[in-house]
Parts: C-alpha cells; structure tokens; sequence
C-alpha cells in the first residue's frame, strides 16, 4: 500500500470543501443582488459532488471500494426568487415590487460551518496518515 | 560443523546463487541504490517547489495541493534518510569486518 493515495483522496475532499465553501461565499455575497447578466435577481446556486474510482496499488478488493470526490457541477435555483416591495429601488417593477435573491443567511452560515469542518475533518485524516508514516519510519529503532 | 541445512526449510535464497549478478559490480551496489533513493526524493520536491511557486504566483495551485506535494517531499525525504542510515549501517558492518 502507498500513502500518496490516501493524500490523493483527502486532496480531492479538501477540494471539494473549498468549492462549497466558494460558492457559499458567492450565494452570501450576493444575498441581495438584482441584477445578472442573465437577467433578473442572483439565484443561489449549490454545489452537487460526485464519487469518483481512485487509481490505486492496494489490491483489488480495496481499489474498487476507495473512491475519491470530484465537483459535479454547480447547479443554481430558478425559483429562488422572492418579490420584496419597494418602490424606491432602481429594479422595481411597475408595481413597485422588486425581485430579490432567495437566499437565507442562516442556511448560507450553517453550510458555510459544514463546508469548513469538512475540510478540517480532511486535514486530520491527512495528519494521521502522515503520522502513520512517519511513525513506519521509527520502526526497529 | 555443517550449516548448511539450517536456511533449507525456511525458503532464505541461498547467497551463493545470487553470486554472480552480485559479484558483477560489488562496489556501485550501495551507490546504486542511495542515488535512486535520492532521485526519487528530489523529483518529489521538484514538484513541491513548483506548486509552492504556482501558490505564490497566485495563478491556478490551490494552498492544500502545494501542502500536500510538500509533505509528500517530507515523507519521502525521511524515508531516504532511513534508507541512507541502514545503507551506512551496513557498509560500515562490512568494512569492519576482520580478515
């Protein structure tokens, strides 16, 4: 068994937790954003992960159990949208509502909190796995 | 006193059938296999070099993968160090040998 697999494998998670975590930071960026060049408000998008085979030189009974996470894709909401009224903004309608981003705050932080023990949880795995190695090199001593 | 049972049962290669690959070039055996070993290691740290430089560049290398290629460098470092420990240890066994 080689140790630069379970490097391999923590490297795809902790990247995977910085693309949550970039996206969440857009969505709270942009909390408030009415305009796009897609026209209309921001829609809050979310991040979707896939598992993914990782090459690997443990035997075959393992390899085909490990997998490592690749980004899907970044998928947004069409129907976040919520009408708030306002007639002095720039954006209004003829109504006087304007169409703002759907996004809570709350949900953005507690993803935001997800993203980032995710990525600290990847960290202790990859610091283990070093100790281990570092710990095979001390053996006979 | 015969001892030439004792290795039969235990599968141990005999030392005398290996002779003549050894016996081609005794001397670059040690060598042979330190200046692998360094190879190895610096080609690790080539690599962890430049995702350090792309890091600090601030083009395309994210921090955790120039950490990681870092400590994959540590790793192998400290393997050749061990490598390189029991390789002396070994030379200095033979060269202290009394003839």
């Amino acid at each position: 068994m080689d140790f630069s697999t379970t490097f391999k494998i923590v490297g795809t998670g902790m990247s995977a937790a910085r693309a949550r975590l970039d996206v969440v930071a857009s969505n709270l960026a942009n909390a408030s954003t009415t305009k796009t060049d897609e026209g209309g408000p921001y829609k809050k998008k979310t991040v979707t992960t896939a598992a993914e085979p990782v090459e690997s030189r443990f035997d075959s009974a393992i390899a085909d159990a490990l997998k490592s996470v690749k980004i899907e894709s970044v998928t947004e909401d069409p129907n976040a949208v919520k009408m708030a009224y306002d007639p002095a903004h720039p954006d209004a309608g003829a109504n006087g509502y304007v169409a703002l981003p759907d996004i809570n705050v709350m949900t953005e932080m507690a993803d935001l909190i997800t993203a980032s023990r995710s990525y600290e949880a990847c960290v202790t795995a990859f610091d283990s796995t070093k100790n281990m190695a570092l710990k095979t090199l001390e053996m006979g001593r | 006193m015969d001892l030439t049972g004792i290795g039969k049962g235990l599968a141990i290669p005999d030392a005398a059938a290996e002779k003549p690959q050894t016996a081609a070039s005794p001397a670059s055996k040690f060598s042979d296999a330190l200046r692998n070993a360094v190879n190895d290691v610096s080609r690790l740290q080539q690599t962890a070099d430049k995702a350090i430089k792309e890091v600090q560049t601030g083009n395309t290398g994210s921090l955790h993968e120039a950490m990681i290629a870092l400590e994959k460098a540590d790793i192998s470092f400290r393997t050749m160090l061990q490598f390189r420990n029991k390789f002396i240890e070994a030379y200095q066994e033979v060269m202290r040998l009394q003839v």
